[in-house]
């Protein structure tokens, strides 16, 4: 599904933030990526969605190597990856079922396709009575569960999520966790960055540990730090 | 494109035209200003041209043969053949003498046997005639001793035509660049309005192509309104105008509305489409990094 080889990533300003990073990530996992802050995993994140294009070494995504990508293939990648960020990302003047069809519609969905599937995921989420408010009327957990529909609506097979309980606390983190958990048992491979060891250690997952920028862990089944 | 996607994208630069109205305003104003400028030099020119076109139809060309020629016949007939030429006369010396007395009301101003007036030709031109090319060909033919042109006017008057035509290049050049700056700057503001929705779109995997639709129909849409407004006042102001000075026709002929309107309607609602196009599309390659 996802295969790293030797990928490395050196800023323009000379910030090396991944360093020969090689690792592979099998369809219908489930992965931790930990580290201290700036040791590079919305690096990762970002080149695996081609926002960041790679210094050397190899990245590809269900067969395909994305480091030389025309444009419109880009588009295309990203079709095949929802993402999710700490800060939701969500456009405060459209409706929480605007802000999920949105993502249909501007890849270029058939009208009569977009409402089933968005009711579908909003009642997923547990939002279908909130269809019609606007973002800024819910609260943190349910932004983030809007994000997360937006994130899955278009059926993505990798879904990328970049400290998605940074902003919420333990039982609303739970509840996403749980939805995440959820998502991946029907099939969606899930990478997630984070610095929650209560989640990741409760989970006990495989967690691929980097420090500044070197991969220094990869243990299928295990906690936030290594066990002592 | 799908017609499904063309209401989406038309939908989204209304919305952006709106969101920004100010702006838009002011964007569609300085297009309208700056067409109308383009459009009124259009019809300065056009009437140049027409007026010029006219007076060439009258004028004449007077061709002096030299004084020991014999074969007036055969150079009548060559220069009825060259290219322009409407009407050849022939005028002996006796006749330009006779026309000349005329003119002076004096019946002896020369005595027979020294009559120093040269035969003579008059041609008339068509509207089509090259004067310059003319002049070459006349002067090439044996025995023609000089040409004399029946109004200097028409000379006058495309070396005018040459000079309104300068001088409205440079000033369309800087009000066309004007005109670029500020579409520029208008979808530039709709960019970075919008700059989450793009980012959200690129994320979820939207095309370059339906990211950028609606910020360059935003700019057409400035752009055609922008020239429809100029043409409306050209068109209207022109036939008033025209309407006006229909009493001076004789001395100062113009182009009917009808005449204009066509080519009017055309180069203003292209540029316009080239402005507003244009426009968008430089402040696209420059905020819109996709
Ligand atoms: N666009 C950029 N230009 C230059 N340097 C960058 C850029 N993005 C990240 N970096 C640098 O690369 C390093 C890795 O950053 P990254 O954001 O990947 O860390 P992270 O593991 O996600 O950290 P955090 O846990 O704080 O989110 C940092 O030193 C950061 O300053
Ligand atoms: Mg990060």
């Amino acid at each position: 599904m996802l295969i790293a080889k030797k990928l490395t990533k050196i800023f323009n300003n000379g910030v090396l933030a991944l360093n020969e990073v090689s690792l592979t990530v099998d369809k219908g996992e489930f992965v931790f990526l930990v580290g201290a802050s700036g040791a590079g995993k919305s690096t990762f994140l970002n080149l695996v969605i081609r926002q960041e294009v790679p210094t050397s070494g190899v990245i590809s995504v269900n067969q395909q190597n994305i480091a030389y990508l025309k444009k419109k293939e880009i588009a295309y990648l990203r079709r095949c990856i929802g993402v999710i960020f700490q800060d939701y990302k969500l456009l405060p003047q459209k409706t929480v079922y605007e802000n999920v069809s949105f993502a249909m519609e501007v890849i270029g969905t058939k009208a009569k396709v977009i409402k089933p599937r968005v009711y579908t995921v909003l009642e997923l989420v547990g939002l279908l009575n909130k269809a019609h408010v606007l973002p800024s009327e819910l609260s943190g957990g349910q932004q983030q569960r809007v994000c997360l529909a937006r994130a899955i609506v278009n059926r993505p097979l990798l879904l990328l999520a970049d400290e998605p309980t940074g902003n919420l606390d333990p039982d609303t983190s739970w509840e996403i966790m749980d939805l995440l958990s959820e998502i991946n048992k029907r099939g969606t491979t899930i990478v997630m960055a984070t610095h929650n060891r209560e989640i990741v250690d409760g989970l006990q997952k495989r967690v691929i540990a980097l420090d500044r920028g070197r991969l220094v862990r990869d243990t299928p089944k295990g906690g936030y730090a290594l066990e002592t | 494109m799908k017609p499904r996607s063309f209401f989406y994208f038309l939908h989204e630069a209304l919305l952006g035209l709106v969101r920004n109205r100010l702006m838009s305003l002011t964007a569609m104003g300085i297009i309208t200003v700056g067409l109308f400028l383009f459009g009124l030099f259009l019809l300065v020119t056009a009437n140049l041209q027409y007026f010029t076109d006219l007076a060439w139809g009258e004028i004449e060309l007077r061709v002096f043969l030299k004084p020991a020629v014999t074969n007036q016949a055969a150079i009548g007939k060559q220069l009825s053949a060259l290219p322009g030429v409407q009407s050849v006369t022939y005028i002996s010396k006796a006749e330009g003498a006779v026309s000349l007395e005329k003119m002076f009301n004096n019946n002896h101003l020369f005595l027979d046997e020294e009559n120093p007036l040269p035969d003579a030709f008059n041609l008339t031109l068509t509207k089509t005639a090259d004067p310059e090319e003319l002049t070459r060909l006349v002067t090439a033919i044996p025995g023609i001793d000089e040409i004399v042109f029946g109004q200097d006017f028409v000379k006058f008057m495309e070396i005018a035509i040459r000079l309104v035509m300068v001088a409205g290049l440079i000033l369309l050049f800087l009000t066309g660049l004007a005109v670029l700056y500020i579409v520029v700057n208008t979808i530039q503001l709709t960019v970075y309005a919008r700059r989450k929705e793009i980012e959200i779109m690129k994320l979820v995997g939207a095309t370059d192509a339906f990211v950028r639709w609606p910020f360059l129909l935003e700019g057409i849409i400035l752009g055609l309104l922008g020239a429809g407004l100029a043409l409306l006042l050209l068109r209207e102001g022109y036939t008033y105008l025209v309407f006006r000075l229909q009493h001076y026709r004789r001395f100062l002929p113009l182009l009917t509305g009808k005449e204009i309107n066509l080519t009017l309607t055309v180069s203003l609602l292209s540029m316009g489409l080239f402005f507003g196009g244009f426009g968008s599309h430089i402040s696209l390659k420059r905020y819109l990094k996709v």
